[in-house]
């Protein structure tokens, strides 16, 4: 068996705010053009009918500012271009047009096609060039944060494309309830950056389940010592408050959140796990964002199994029902072990169901019931179990490397 | 390989920014939860003036630690409970066989 599987005990996923592939990690095309971002050719019509091209001039807070609008209605205007006929194709040119929407400002709408230069992002920019990179990670519906955080936790949203009280109404259990109830027995935890912060996932497992949280610290204590659970779900802080700590800066990256102190904690949790060898050597960590934040991208989502649920036209509020059979606006999604070769760059297709899909097929094996959409989704870690197909193993070097990077946090 | 330095946010903070809408969301999820604790671990907050980020974590805050401390408290009664019931079968048992009864 590869010996990066051997090895794995361990997986962790860091799961961000509101921000698109091109936006994050469109500048790496320069770097390497496998990557999939920015290229001179890709543009959005204004509302002047003017071509407003993707620029690297994206700024670390008070840009976005609203905060685009990534609710069903609007990300469809950013996705169809504002076609709602029956045989309608996507093609990525609403986003300029849905931003105008919020302010009618037309120099203000065009900064929704910004993105960041690689070296305002050492930490995302450097992990994507030095680990997994996947080209093709997507939100699982095009639609906000609450349902596309619920196929992370449950490989579904229930039906649910937006952000009201979103209650488990089929035997489709989260993947923290089925480890923990296995035999054998796995661990699982969620760990919310503290209680001012808390959870994104209340009406089901916060209320019900408390025990399954921890906090941030929690997770640099376990992490110290040793005790990380199987599977790790770490949430970033959703808010400026102050902590007996001292001021705590929102680090989700969320607009119009401090895109800076986002990366610091992406930096702080990679090496939580970096600085204990032996956690290093069997963990894996996942870093992705929920949703594109109706921030541009330029990759058309594809259409995907469809779940069991639908949304009624009153509930996307579009006038149009959806089937939950197409995916939503590409995320940053890197994939992060000593055992991944340096710039490794993956191409298949992924979305939040993926999350609950690997844990499961890799902790439990078979299991069910799962959602059609979870049952259906590619795995980013293949299970230890042969004969492992080497081209789809990303944990595939034979010797640990030894010249990942450090950050100074 | 090099220390990569990551910068530090300058100026970042402002717990009086307006409320995201994500916060809203949070903010009701968590007020749904909050009308299921018991009385005496409710707060006193009323949500609708919650404008600021500030005040939403400490809204957060308050309902999330109350909902740790009700399962706390509720873990703990039944573990007492478990404790008399399992001390009271094996008082009745004692007393049972003391008398040279049969027990029911």
């Amino acid at each position: 068996m590869p010996p990066g599987l051997d090895n794995l005990r361990h997986i962790v996923v860091l799961m961000m705010e509101n921000r698109s592939f091109d936006h994050m990690l469109g500048s790496l095309t320069a770097v390497n053009p496998q990557i999939d971002g920015v290229t001179n050719q890709l543009g959005n019509p204004d509302t002047t009918g003017a071509l407003v091209k993707p620029q690297p001039l994206a700024q670390f807070q008070g840009q976005l500012d609203p905060d685009p609008d990534h609710h069903f209605p609007a990300v469809d205007l950013q996705i169809f271009g504002g076609d709602t006929s029956p045989n309608r194709m996507a093609n990525m040119q609403g986003f300029v047009k849905s931003y105008f929407n919020q302010q009618k400002d037309v120099g203000h709408s065009q900064k929704i096609m910004y993105y960041f230069a690689q070296n305002q992002l050492p930490v995302l920019t450097t992990l994507a060039l030095e680990f997994a990179v996947f080209n093709r990670w997507f939100a699982s519906i095009p639609g906000p944060t609450i349902c596309n955080r619920a196929f992370a936790h449950y490989g579904t949203s229930f039906g649910r494309v937006d952000m009201n009280l979103l209650y488990v109404n089929e035997p489709f259990k989260s993947i923290y309830d089925r480890l923990i109830n296995a035999t054998p027995k796995h661990t699982s935890k969620l760990y919310y950056y503290d209680t001012a912060s808390s959870t994104m996932e209340i009406t089901n497992l916060l209320q019900n389940q408390p025990e399954l949280f921890g906090t941030y610290q929690q997770f640099l204590d376990d992490s110290k010592t040793g005790n990380l659970p199987d599977y790790s779900f770490v949430e970033p802080n959703y808010s400026d408050h102050d902590s007996d700590d001292g001021e705590e800066v929102a680090s989700d990256q969320h607009p119009d959140h401090n895109v800076q102190a986002g990366e610091l904690f992406i930096a702080s949790v990679y090496q939580a796990i970096k600085q204990n060898a032996n956690l290093w050597q069997s963990t894996a960590l996942l870093v992705v964002y929920d949703e594109h934040g109706g921030i541009y991208d330029h990759v058309v989502p594809p259409a995907c199994t469809p779940d069991q649920f639908q949304a009624s036209p009153n509930d996307t509020g579009i006038g149009m029902p959806f089937a939950f059979d197409r995916l939503g606006v590409r995320v940053p999604a890197i994939l992060i072990s000593p055992w991944i070769p340096k710039g490794t760059i993956v191409n298949r297709v992924f979305d939040h169901a993926s999350i609950p899909g690997t844990l499961t097929k890799f902790f439990l094996g078979d299991y069910s019931p799962r959602s059609p959409r979870e049952t259906s989704a590619d795995v980013f870690i293949e299970p230890n179990v042969a004969p492992v197909n080497p081209a789809r193993n990303l944990l595939s070097l034979d010797i640990m490397r030894t010249d990942c990077p450090d950050f100074d946090v | 390989m090099a220390l990569i330095h990551v910068p530090r946010p300058e100026n970042a903070w402002n717990p009086n920014r307006a409320v995201n809408a994500l916060l809203k969301s949070q903010v009701l999820q968590l007020h749904e939860a909050e009308l299921k604790l018991p009385v005496r671990q409710q707060t006193d907050i009323y949500i609708n003036a919650i404008k600021t980020e500030g005040e939403a974590a400490g809204y957060v805050r308050q309902v999330t630690e109350a909902i740790h401390a009700a399962h706390q408290t509720a873990a703990a009664k039944q573990a007492r409970s478990r404790v008399k019931r399992t001390s009271k079968v094996r008082t009745k048992k004692k007393m049972t066989r003391k008398r040279g009864r049969t027990p029911r």
